[in-house]
């Protein structure tokens, strides 16, 4: 019971990474990313291709998670751009088109040249007791990375002034440019953020069991139902929207089977939605 | 003097309606001077356009002797034309000190120095600081968007409408803390529906009416306009 528990908060805290993107690229940029799922994919594909090239897998983490964002910032500003030049519901639309495309491309792509490559990392030590419950090591280290991720992003977005500008235009983008902001500056970073903290949880879907080229569909699915849960402006909400569906998940995969499972985590989120319409925190205004 | 703004002949429009047509205007260093007019006469549309949130389809706006037609918005702040629109825009969910030190992203390292002459034009905000803004009274909230504004450093600052849903004791109390800005030398063009008290603030105003220049002149002059008296000011 306890393990299920603690399974399940752990699997909510990466999907909360792979959905923090989702939430900050839609307030800050009106478009909902369909292929966050395909960011964390190809952090994770470059991950393994480096570790089986012999890099330590510390250093190809790294360099897979930086790949993420570089990733992150070609398609900010190459294929995003037609959508950034419209606005309200046209952005939203033409956004979700150009990153369904992307994530119908990415799958291609990794499935035609890396179908047999997967990312999947082995800790030293596979479990270890705490009070008589046994842990994995892999759940402990996918716990404590997110948790220092969120810390650090909530750190920066409440403490510098690049965090708070980033507020900011969630807020009110017309405010911030009155203040002389350029929001299509500060969208790429968050774009580029985005990407990192997708390619993160990428990684810590290696950790946990493996992250295959295919994967990205299933991870963008999981990642967009925290973020409607959570309320898609609000960073709070991921968070505990992530939380709350992991702990769900692992429930219903441990009693009543993996097939039911996503219909469970979707009635919640219907439930979710009828209950609190803006998400879990949604914002008075 | 010579100008600081100048808007020649400029038509604005939504779609393929005009509604500010072939407007001139001026404003020299260290003035104040007001747009006056009905509802719909195209106030807020002019006042886009020169702060480059809409862009002309006709005409040129100058600035500090350079055209500034074309730039965008966060453009000009850098080069001192600040606007605070009538809708505030601010962040409603954050404290008052952040939006405050926002209105300083262009200047961020002279925050501190801005802060302190801000708070001293609107003392109020000091005792609001770690409120968040959407909490704040209607007038409060006015003060917290010219404060905002005034961290920017601007030449010249585009105020429309500052006196909207104000009580008429924060009115006053705004319009006093504006001569007083003017006094220090910061150059505003304001729009206003409250003719009197526009009238008593600026040296000199135009009154637009269906999108177009019908009078200007020196505030004194216009006050004793038999049209202005009749269709403004409610006299006989």
């Amino acid at each position: 019971m306890i393990a299920i528990l603690i399974d399940g908060t752990v699997q909510g805290l990466q999907l909360a990474l792979m959905a923090v993107g989702i939430t900050l690229i839609f307030g800050l940029g009106g478009v909902l990313n369909l292929a966050q799922g395909q960011f964390a994919v190809v952090g994770g594909i470059v991950a393994a291709l480096c570790i089986n090239a012999g890099m330590h897998p510390v250093a190809a983490c790294v360099l897979g998670i930086l790949s993420a964002g570089v990733f992150g910032l070609v398609v900010d500003r190459t294929l995003l751009i037609p959508a950034y030049r419209c606005a309200g519901e046209e952005r939203l639309l033409l956004g979700l088109l150009i990153t369904l495309g992307l994530s119908f491309v990415v799958n291609g792509f990794m499935d035609y040249k890396y179908s047999d490559i997967s990312l999947s990392l082995r800790l030293a030590t596979p479990s270890f007791d705490v009070a008589g419950i046994s842990i994995r090591t892999a759940s402990a280290a996918v716990a404590a990375i997110a948790i220092l991720a969120f810390a650090l992003l909530f750190a920066f977005l409440k403490a510098t002034l690049l965090g708070k500008v980033i507020r900011s235009i969630i807020q009110n983008e017309v405010g911030a440019e009155l203040c002389g902001i350029n929001p299509a500056r500060i969208r790429t970073v968050i774009v580029v953020l985005s990407a990192m903290m997708a390619g993160l949880g990428g990684i810590a879907q290696g950790l946990f069991s493996s992250l295959g080229p295919e994967m990205g569909n299933g991870l963008t699915d999981y990642a967009l139902i925290v973020a409607v849960v959570g309320g898609v402006r609000s960073i709070n909400g991921t968070l505990a929207a992530g939380v709350l569906l992991g702990i769900v998940n692992a429930f219903a995969s441990y009693y009543v089977g993996a097939y039911l499972t996503l219909i469970i985590l979707l009635g919640t989120a219907v439930f979710t939605i009828l209950l609190r319409p803006a998400g879990l925190f949604a914002s008075r205004s | 003097m010579s100008a600081l703004l100048a808007a020649q002949e400029i038509e604005v429009g939504y779609g393929d309606m005009p509604v500010v047509r072939g407007v001139s205007l001026e404003v020299r260093r260290g003035e104040a001077v007001a747009v006056i007019g009905p509802n719909g006469a195209g106030k807020t549309t002019l006042f886009k356009a020169i702060a480059g949130m809409l862009a002309p389809r006709s005409g040129g706006i100058l600035f500090d002797g350079a055209r500034i037609d074309g730039l965008r918005h966060y453009e000009l702040v850098k080069r001192g034309v600040v606007y605070v629109p009538a809708e505030r825009e601010l962040f409603p969910q954050m404290s008052v000190l952040e939006n405050i030190e926002l209105g300083a992203y262009t200047n961020y390292k002279s925050r501190a120095e801005r802060l302190k002459f801000v708070l001293r034009v609107f003392p109020r905000l000091e005792e609001r600081k770690r409120q968040m803004a959407g909490t704040l009274s209607g007038g409060e909230q006015q003060m917290l968007a010219v404060g905002r504004g005034l961290m920017a450093k601007p030449k010249i600052l585009l105020l429309d409408e500052p006196s909207t849903g104000l009580s008429p004791h924060f009115v006053s109390e705004m319009y006093r803390q504006l001569a007083r800005l003017k006094a220090e030398g910061l150059t505003i063009l304001l729009a206003e529906q409250q003719i009197p008290h526009a009238l008593a603030f600026a040296e000199r105003a135009y009154v637009l009416e269906n999108g177009e220049i019908r009078l200007f002149g020196p505030s004194t002059e216009l006050l004793g306009n038999p049209d202005i008296q009749r269709a403004y000011l409610g006299m006989a």
